[in-house]
């Protein structure tokens, strides 16, 4: 009987909402369409705008897939096989998210660039990381790196492994359990984290301005793009490149729900 | 203080809850609002606290009107199934939540709080919270807590329903005495037979939102009103077509009772439940003491006769 | 009719367990697969970590310090402090509200509102940062300018961190049984008393849980308040600016000095949300 609400709270908070964020999304839609269809398909034509895309596709086809890879297997590894190497990696596995995209950016220059720690061994390999593409994605790993594993940790506490001895004790061989099993209830979980990846890799900012060194047509992913439109007074183009990637966030979000709905759903099942 | 239910009717949506509830709670009774999950009985006593709205009849305290008064302005002890403990307070600060409310003088809380903890029996715990109470001293902390604003009738949701069969059977007198003491109008709401028959001087018995049968408890078990009461109260097993409780038959020496066959004995501690199937395939269940079973020496495959005990 | 008695079937003592076992010790988790994890996550985590705090301190504590302390860096520091104190502070009122509504409420719409909270985790800083510029800057169309003011910062922050109090908040409020609520009632409190002596103090560690992520977000918040804040040194410069612009005017000791002072007072205020929230769950 308490569970209510007065009817100008609920009028307080949708306004609220609807003026940070409803506000701001269809005044970015509007800009993007200021000029109309015509404007918005003469705007893809910038050469500099189509390669900053490019760059950003390629950049999140790189990570995302080695996000997933590895936060699927280290949450199996802290969870099912823990160990002092294990229990080292759950220590720092949340570093990432606590420490400002500025820094990381300064702290992968430090280490990588031509005059920090690994310096000479990257010129004797002729690697050119900062300044470059593997600087990029190393700094898209490492922003998004707990995305994944964070979804699946609790996860795979909750569940335990009574499904797998299940299997086991009727006969199924280690690979057929862990693509019948395992795989399938991490499935929507993993899809979560999956496009929390995605998002945080296509929006992240402040690392890749650092490492990439923004060199327009070259190292310039959209983001940078986007930035640097506005410094350059085309705040047009600018909100192009914005109107992309909200459009994107959104089908991400939808994504997002999805997922979480199948995930309740399960867990509904279960109880 | 007596409470007097008029034609109260509640329902959920499109789902009568309630309907047409008449009844008066004597002054100074404990009774017992006992009925399965679902008859209704907690929505009852929610009613009756002000914690849930009447949709019809009338509600009146001792003479006073409390259908639509606010469940802060009622002065009615309330505890709920769950203890409703503030955690984030002492047990100290739960019991003279009320008080501070009422703007209680500081040394009064104290004083008052003090004889609470006494009479609840937890002074040595004034300073833990109710994380670190056990079930039975958390039922007895709420208990406390409601009788602190010295309310005029003392309302219980299912007092013993979380808590082992001992210790709920230990709280049961200890409550019983206490209201007994105090004096206080109590209405208790319970699925448990039992209880209800043990700690009650009066029961209701509610069943789809309606009230079945009300009175004393020994009154009741003897002459239910109707199946559903008979059945509710207590076992019962088929016999002749009737549905009568197993102590009530017996076997007999005489022709005076219906032939059969004993075809298991189950012994239940002090008692002994002896099935018996009859020529016409029906079966009975009959509960005899075990120093009656001995007595007939019963064993499997046994002709019996059996009668309904006068 | 013979007595019911059923003699249970006799279980295999042991199932067979080869295959779990085989799983088990399965290529996935060899020694090479654990120490390739291992090297992977030393050279993108703790080498740059490692190598941030040597820089830091290359040239010795004094210079660490001077550094760290310079005048420049105070300011920023105390913009970047006050700032995402007020955001926090927006975002915990308004967090408990919205997932107030969001719980206890139904009305038409509710899903897409729901939807929008998750919208500033989804959306780049970059987008967000823009867009607040030219809504809120001197070409307002709502003429409404915040650019350069700490207000125009605190509203981007409190924009990126909608999520974090609300999405803390409204699991709690999901299992709450209200019954606390009701017993106040019946002891004679008024609804004002009951949400500020029983249900906000329920609630206060997951606000505060919600709100300190918040503070440590908008700590390093970069991207969005980037643009709105115009960067003004000593005065609407917040520290990640401070940093960047350090580190891209060659001087990377100062920038790293400057970085692992903000990393020790982002780390002071998250272990103080953390005992305060824990210290709130009294009596476990």
């Amino acid at each position: 009987m308490m569970k209510t609400s007065p009817l100008w709270l609920r009028f307080v908070v949708v306004t609220y909402i609807l003026l940070l964020v409803g506000v701001p999304l269809g005044f970015d839609y509007q800009r993007m369409f200021a000029h109309g269809w015509s404007g918005l398909v003469a705007a893809f034509g910038d050469p500099m705008m189509r390669s900053a895309m490019w760059l950003t596709v390629r950049v999140v086809v790189m990570t995302v897939p080695l996000n997933t890879v590895v936060g699927v297997g280290v949450a199996l590894w802290i969870v099912r096989h823990p160990s002092w190497r294990s229990r080292l990696v759950d220590r720092i596995i949340d570093v990432p998210l606590a420490i400002s995209p500025i820094i990381i950016g300064l702290m992968l220059e430090l280490a990588y660039a031509s005059n920090g720690w690994f310096g000479r061994p990257e010129a004797a390999l002729g690697l050119h990381i900062i300044f470059s593409f593997p600087g990029i994605v190393l700094a898209s790993v490492f922003v998004s790196l707990p995305l994944v594993s964070r979804q699946l940790i609790p996860l795979l506490r909750e569940l335990g492994d009574h499904q797998e001895q299940t299997a086991a004790s009727l006969g199924a061989g280690p690979v057929r359990i862990f693509l019948s099993i395992t795989l399938r209830s991490l499935l929507w979980a993993t899809a979560y984290g999956v496009s929390l990846t995605t998002a945080r890799v296509l929006g992240e900012y402040g690392a890749v301005l650092i490492v990439s060194g923004n060199i327009a047509g070259l190292t310039q992913t959209l983001t940078l793009n986007i930035g640097s439109n506005f410094e350059n007074y085309d705040a047009f183009h600018g909100f192009v490149g914005a109107g992309v990637l909200a459009t994107t966030s959104i089908v991400i979000l939808l994504v997002l729900g999805i997922a979480r709905h199948r995930e309740r759903k399960r867990h509904e099942h279960l109880a | 203080m007596s409470i007097s239910l008029e034609h109260l009717s509640k329902s959920f949506g499109t789902e009568p809850v309630l309907t047409d509830i008449n009844d008066v709670v004597p002054d100074g009774s404990l009774t017992a609002l006992l009925g399965p999950s679902g008859s209704g009985k907690s929505t009852l006593l929610r009613m009756i606290a002000g914690l849930e709205t009447v949709d019809q009849g009338r509600i009146v305290l001792h003479g006073r009107d409390v259908t639509h008064t606010p469940a802060r302005r009622r002065n009615i002890g309330f505890c709920f199934q769950d203890y409703a403990p503030f955690y984030q307070l002492s047990v100290f600060d739960n019991i003279a939540y009320g008080l501070k409310v009422r703007r209680t003088a500081k040394v009064d809380i104290e004083r008052e709080v003090r004889e609470l903890l006494a009479l609840v029996r937890l002074e040595a715990f004034a300073d833990r919270y109710p994380r670190q109470l056990s079930g039975g001293q958390r039922q007895r902390m709420a208990l406390a807590r409601a009788l602190a604003i010295k309310p005029e009738v003392l309302l219980l949701d299912e007092p013993f329903a979380a808590l082992d069969a001992q210790v709920g059977g230990e709280l049961r007198q200890w409550v019983r005495s206490l209201q007994h003491d105090l004096g206080i109008t109590t209405l208790l709401v319970t699925h448990n037979q039992a209880e209800a028959m043990e700690v009650a001087d009066r029961v209701v018995i509610l069943n789809h939102g309606r009230i079945e049968q009300a009175g004393e408890p020994s009154a009741v078990y003897d002459n239910p009103v109707n199946h559903f009461v008979r059945s509710f109260l207590g076992p019962t097993t088929p016999f002749n077509g009737v549905a009568v409780r197993p102590h009530d038959l017996t076997f007999v020496d005489s022709t005076e009772g219906v032939a059969g066959v004993v075809a298991d004995v189950i012994r239940l501690g002090f008692e002994v439940r002896v099935v018996v199937t009859f020529g016409d395939d029906t079966t009975s269940w009959v509960q005899l003491t075990h120093e009656e079973a001995q007595r007939r020496s019963v064993t499997l495959g046994q002709p019996v006769t059996v009668a309904v005990r006068r | 009719m013979a007595p019911n008695r059923v003699t249970p079937p006799t279980l295999p003592t042991q199932p067979p367990r080869t295959g779990w076992l085989r799983w088990r010790s399965s290529g996935l988790f060899s020694p090479g697969a654990q120490g390739a994890t291992l090297l992977f996550y030393s050279l993108v985590v703790l080498v740059p970590l490692t190598a941030l705090f040597s820089s830091a301190f290359t040239h010795g504590w004094g210079v660490f310090w001077r550094d760290a302390t310079a005048t420049e860096a105070i300011h920023a520091y105390r913009l970047t402090i006050v700032c995402s104190l007020a955001g926090a502070a927006i975002n915990a009122v308004a967090g408990l509200a919205i997932a107030w509504v969001l719980v206890c409420d139904t009305f038409p719409g509710k899903s897409l509102i729901n939807a929008l909270i998750d919208l500033p985790f989804a959306l780049p800083t970059v987008v967000a940062g823009v867009t607040f510029y030219t809504l809120y800057g001197p070409l307002s169309p709502v003429h409404l300018t915040l650019t350069g003011t700490w207000v125009g910062i605190t509203v981007a922050i409190v924009f990126v961190t909608l999520p974090f109090t609300v999405r803390s908040v409204q699991p709690v409020l999901e299992t709450m049984t209200f019954s606390a609520e009701a017993a106040a009632a019946t002891l004679g409190a008024s609804g004002v008393r009951t949400f500020f002596t029983i249900t906000l103090p329920t609630l206060s560690p997951a606000i505060i849980t919600g709100a300190g992520l918040a503070f440590a977000r908008a700590m390093g918040e970069y991207g969005s308040v980037v643009f709105i804040s115009n960067n003004l040194p000593y005065h609407t410069e917040v520290a990640s600016s401070y940093i960047y612009s350090l580190a891209s005017s060659q001087n990377p000791v100062a920038a790293a000095a400057t970085a692992v002072a903000m990393l020790l007072m982002a780390l002071v205020a998250l272990t103080a949300v953390s005992v305060t929230s824990r210290r709130l769950v009294r009596g476990r």
